[in-house]
């Protein structure tokens, strides 16, 4: 017999996910329009009709631990469809940022990356750890920090120093890896079990080797956007986003390639702009302009979407981010030193922020999505 | 009246042209009877025609054209006898020359071929001249004393707002009420769902602004402390005793005698003389209906809004869902109670009730229904009920469980109000369960929207029981009527009382009777002031038309009444048994005195006098007598194989029209078939099934409305009465040597015109199989 599920409504909750951009979510009357409508949902247990019932009644473990809100991708079909306007495609999202916050440790540091009073404080953290580290360098002799570069051509390193740069980045891009990892630790036992419990699987355990194959399947759809161009409402979203993930796998690869030559092999940057890396960079760059442009764009011009901290933050910091890195490198070849210098501050600080924010975002999607869709891959629901 | 006669036929919409008019003339003609044709009567030329010949002096008219359900307000000539003969839709529309074809020249030379189709016509004009030479031109019934004043039974917020809608428009009123307050139950409640626009929150209620706008009006008597011991009469001269409640007055109406005093000690029943004896002995003190209080007050119509009481569980009744197994499970009543005083407590203990489950369906052996007596109101009231937890407190919680959430009409916006408060939690579902948990209780429920089994805890669990009808416990109209002081219970209402739920609202089985608010149906304080006024309107309908003679429903405005040949009555009572609105009283021999206000003019008595005494101006035993008689039966004498003759007589209500739709949609049916419409199958006298078939007719249906559960009878019985008279005549058939089968009776709704030919058709075949009427000939 399945055991009688103790139904303990948490209205502090509810609350939460409201303020997280869920606000039409008491609306919802269960008719389950939007499990029909969504065209990614599976046929076993459907989302996301459940998901806004549990919502309205404030049951927090049948929603954070639940891996069907994110295999969501906020198509927006079920939103425009929903007859009472409870958007269910932002109700998701609400949760799926409260989860998010849920997971990652430590709370302090969700709170003050999800809490927009606090983002001056945050982005004063690198510009602090700079000058400390920079200062306290000094005392060993090492010039890592010149407040006061000069010299014929613009060289970034002058200013801060490569070394110090990746000092702070380094350090601050495995401690999000490592919140990740803990993270997800947790956030695999629960969704299974929540699988479980729902009857989504007829797998008991987790067989490590049979998820690692599951994750290499999907690997291709995430990476060619299949589930995003099923979608009916926002299927122009793909294109916006696939440049933003693209633009970002590009940098990611570009900043790997001069990491081992400016360490294995010695040279140092800046590069010639023919080298054909430097052109993967630009293009990631471009393409990250665009696409951060357009989304701002899109979330802008779409007033019967709700558009929340969360959704801004990551929006506004990718365009941030490539626009800064684009500038100062335009700024460094057409000699405007003082602005140059002062935007690759920016860009940095923007670097920082990004690392630091990435478990603890809307950022962190990449990984609780792709964990999400190889666990449903796993687990053969249909 | 000395009668002239015009018949007139025209050759409009397609008649002209499907049949041979010529010898459409003939008929009137050998009668001696002046024929004339127009290709549109409906048009000015043609009604001019008619016009001036009424004016000439011709007062019996014949006018073969259309369905007498178009048009009705063109053929329509003071002082004159009218008979509207169907050859449009009845004959040439639905018997298409490209299915039923005409003879050829060649083909009319053989005396022994025959046009159905222009036989039908010519049948049909003879039924009509049969008709008209066989009716009277009604005249009103008036009454010798007559009132127009409004008696309103409950002064609840029903009451009032019917008092308050009739008083506007000039009508007298009295209000009764039983209590010593008026506002009914709508005066003891903390709040009340909304009654108008945005109609998203709750309102005070609007019970004490009933009462200061009723104070307003000069007109309206309020009689508090006060019941109705008897009503006597009929509409527009009702007597009416008024008495405290609790009194024993020689005006408190005879009660019928219980079932378990009719019968001895074995169970037999009592002979009739018996009865009677038993019958006075148990109404001692009491006077007969028929003697009329000095005292009484005079009305014209009543209004009952005698409203409800809540519904008692029985001892035991929901253990399963702990009623009493604990003092924290109690009624939705029992909570409003609570709540109007002040915060809501558990029972049990006094402590706040900061999680209430409120459960809608009692589940079981009950399926998903509601608790009974509830509706849309109980599903207002737990929406209602939920929100006071959350008024009295901050971190309160309600659940409602239900398996049907009705907040009609703009109360959605109610719905959805109470939906957004973060701590009101609303889910389909079967509650299974509840029991203790230490101070607290555990509900459980299956089927939930947030899966298969869930369990909730709480402080406290409301059921959402019914409104129990005030008529459920005792009649409160007392009405002096033989049929009994109570509306007639046919079973289907739970002691609701109503005569036909969707199509007459407020009509109950007694004429000049209204009924509104919840003593008809539960409802919300908005939907019973919104019946108020629907009783209201009803109330002034039925007193204007009894002053001016007519019928008030369903056949408003009908002159005619029944007349009774008393000399012959046998006192066999069967009129006054079956009369469904309790129209007819006797006296202790038996004889029938109708009231004839408190008829509907449905013919039921008609239909069951087994003395023929019984007929209207325009529609009696004679008038459909003849009309069966007019029609020309074929024998063998005539043609070597002679047509089938079959008598359908049609409900006109329903069947009638459900034939002209299917008409004018193009379907056709046997051309053997001779129609007569009937004012309603109850009307139907055997007597016109014998003529039928002892002139050689080869079967008889009728055709009328759907009977039981879900009837469809304008006048609630008639096609039950029908049926029950048809069994018997199958009896008689046989000992003719006539096959039961040659007699049949079908349903059919209004809608289901598509279903008519098929019914017509099959049972012509059936006859055909039988073969021809054995008597034909003689």
């Amino acid at each position: 017999m399945t055991e009688r599920y103790m139904v303990e409504p948490d209205v502090g909750f509810i609350n939460e996910v409201i303020g997280l951009g869920g606000q039409d979510l008491k609306k919802c009357y269960q008719c389950a329009t939007c499990a029909v409508a969504c065209p990614i949902s599976p046929d076993n247990k459907p989302f996301p009709r459940k998901e806004m019932i549990a919502a309205s009644w404030g049951l927090k473990d049948k929603l954070v631990g639940n891996a069907d809100i994110w295999l969501c991708h906020n198509c927006g079909d079920c939103s425009t469809l929903c007859p009472r306007g409870a958007k269910p495609g932002d109700v998701l999202a609400a949760v799926r940022s409260y989860a998010i916050q849920e997971y990652a440790r430590p709370k302090k540091l969700a709170d003050m990356i999800n809490n927009p009073k606090k983002l001056p404080v945050l982005m004063a953290i690198p510009v602090v750890l700079f000058l400390v580290i920079g200062l306290m360098a000094k005392l060993f002799g090492l010039h890592w920090l010149d407040i006061t570069p000069n010299g014929d051509s613009i060289v970034h390193a002058k200013f801060i120093h490569s070394t110090l740069v990746d000092v702070v980045m380094i350090p601050t891009f495995f401690f999000s890896i490592g919140v990740f990892a803990l993270g997800l630790r947790r956030f695999m036992a629960d969704i299974h079990k929540d699988a479980l419990i729902c009857g989504k699987t007829d797998k008991e355990k987790i067989d490590p080797k049979g998820f690692v194959e599951a994750l290499v399947k999907v690997i291709p759809t995430v990476l060619q956007h299949k589930k995003f161009t099923e979608c009916g409402e926002n299927a122009e979203r793909a294109t916006s986003h696939m440049m933003v993930f693209f633009g970002f796998l590009g940098l990611f690869i570009v900043t790997n390639i001069f990491f081992v030559v400016m360490y294995g092999f010695g040279i140092h940057g800046p590069y010639s702009q023919l080298n054909p890396v430097k052109w993967l960079g630009n293009i990631a760059g471009v393409s990250l302009i665009i696409g951060a442009a357009l989304m701002i764009k899109d979330r802008i011009t779409k007033d019967d979407q709700v558009s929340a901290y969360k959704d801004w933050f990551i929006v506004v910091l990718a365009l941030a981010l490539g626009l800064t890195g684009m500038l100062t490198q335009m700024t460094r070849i057409g000699g405007a030193a003082c602005m140059s210098y002062s935007i690759y501050l920016l860009h940095l600080i923007c670097i920082w922020t990004f690392f630091i924010s990435l478990p603890f975002s809307k950022f962190a999607h990449i990984i609780y999505r792709t964990v999400a869709m190889a666990y449903m891959e796993y687990s053969g629901r249909k | 009246m000395d009668k002239k006669y015009g018949v007139y036929i025209c050759t409009g919409c397609g008649i002209g042209e499907a049949l041979d008019v010529k010898a459409l003339c003939d008929v009137p003609e050998e009668e001696g009877l002046p024929v004339k044709t127009h290709s549109c009567y409906c048009g000015k030329e043609g009604l001019e025609e008619i016009k001036k010949d009424v004016a000439d002096g011709a007062n019996t008219l014949v006018i073969a054209a259309c369905s007498r359900r178009v048009n009705f307000d063109i053929f329509k000539f003071e002082g004159c006898a009218v008979d509207r003969v169907n050859i449009r839709e009845g004959v040439v529309w639905s018997h298409p020359r490209s299915e039923f074809p005409a003879l050829t020249e060649e083909e009319k030379e053989d005396e022994d071929n025959f046009d159905r189709v222009q036989m039908m016509a010519e049948d049909y004009i003879r039924m009509g001249m049969a008709r008209v030479e066989k009716i009277k031109l009604p005249e009103a019934y008036k009454l010798d004393n007559f009132s127009n004043r409004i008696l309103v039974i409950g002064g609840g917020v029903t009451g009032l707002s019917a008092a308050i809608d009739a008083a506007k428009v000039g009508y007298d009123v009295t209000i009764v009420e039983k209590e010593s307050y008026l506002g009914g139950y709508a005066a003891k409640v903390r709040k009340q769902t909304p009654v108008g626009m945005p109609y998203d929150s709750l309102i005070p209620s609007v019970v004490q602004s009933k009462i200061d706008e009723m104070e307003k009006y000069p007109g309206i008597t309020v009689k508090t402390n006060t019941v109705v011991a008897r009503i006597a009469g009929q509409p527009g001269d009702f007597t009416v005793t008024l008495k405290k409640p609790g009194d024993k007055i020689e005006f408190d109406v005879p009660y019928p005698l219980p079932p378990e005093m009719k019968v001895d000690e074995k169970g037999n029943e009592l002979d009739a003389e018996k009865q009677h004896e038993l019958y006075l002995e148990y109404n001692k003190g009491r006077v007969d209906i028929l003697k009329t209080d000095p005292a009484g007050e005079k009305f014209g119509a009543v209004i009952l809004a005698a409203g409800w009481r809540p519904y008692k569980p029985a001892a035991g009744e929901f253990a399963h869902l702990g009623f009493g197994e604990s003092p924290d499970v109690i009624t939705n009543h029992q909570f409003e109670e609570m709540a109007a005083k002040g915060p809501v407590l558990c029972p049990s203990d006094g402590r706040p009730a900061k999680s209430v489950v409120f459960i809608q369906s009692p589940g079981g052996d009950a399926g998903d229904s509601d608790f009974s007596y509830a509706g849309a109101v109980t599903s207002m009231v737990a929406l209602k009920q939920a929100k006071y937890v959350r008024e009295d407190y901050e971190d309160g919680k309600s659940y409602v469980f239900y398996q049907h959430m009705r907040t009609p009409g703009l109360n959605e916006n109610f719905y959805k109000s109470v939906q957004q408060d973060p701590g009101i939690f609303l889910t389909k579902g079967e509650v299974t369960a509840v029991s203790k948990n230490g101070s607290g209780l555990i509900i459980e429920a299956d089927n939930t929207l947030l899966g298969e089994k869930i369990q909730v805890k709480a402080d406290m669990v409301v059921l959402g029981t019914g409104m129990v009808p005030a008529t459920a416990d005792d009649p409160v109209v007392n009405l002096a009527y033989r049929q009994g002081p109570a509306f007639r219970d046919i079973g289907l209402f739970e002691g609701y009382c109503d005569s036909n739920f969707i199509c007459f609202p407020y009509e109950t089985q007694r004429t000049g009777i209204y009924a509104a608010g919840a003593v008809r149906r539960s409802m919300t304080i908005e939907e019973s002031m919104e019946d108020a006024a629907g009783a209201a309107l009803k109330a002034i309908q039925c007193v204007e038309c009894s002053n001016r003679g007519v019928a008030v429903h369903p056949r408003s405005g009908d002159m005619t009444f029944p007349d009774f040949f008393f000399q012959r009555c046998t006192q066999c009572k069967r009129c006054t048994d079956e009369c469904p609105f309790g129209a007819l009283d006797d006296d202790e021999k038996g004889t029938p005195k109708p009231n004839p206000t408190r008829c509907r003019r449905c013919g039921t008595c008609m239909g069951a006098c087994p003395e023929r005494i019984i007929g209207f101006a325009d529609y009696n035993i004679d008038s459909i007598g003849s009309m069966v008689k007019s029609v020309k039966v074929p024998s063998e004498d005539d043609y070597s194989e002679p047509p089938f003759r079959i008598l359908g007589l049609v409900c006109e209500n329903d069947a009638f029209p459900a034939l002209d739709i299917a008409a004018l949609k193009g379907l056709s049916y046997s051309a053997d078939v001779r129609l007569i419409p009937v004012r309603c199958l109850g009307s139907v006298n055997v007597i016109w099934i014998k003529d039928a078939l002892s002139q050689g007719m080869d079967g008889v249906f009728l055709l009328g409305c759907k009977h039981g559960d879900d009837y469809q009878c304008h006048f609630v019985k008639g096609s039950e009465l029908a049926e029950i008279r048809m069994k018997k005549i199958g009896d008689a058939l046989a000992s003719l040597a006539l096959e039961e089968e040659r007699v049949a009776q079908f349903e059919i709704a209004i809608d289901e015109y598509d279903k008519v030919p098929q019914i017509i058709n099959e049972f012509v075949e059936s006859v055909e199989a039988l073969g021809p009427n054995p008597f034909k000939g003689f």
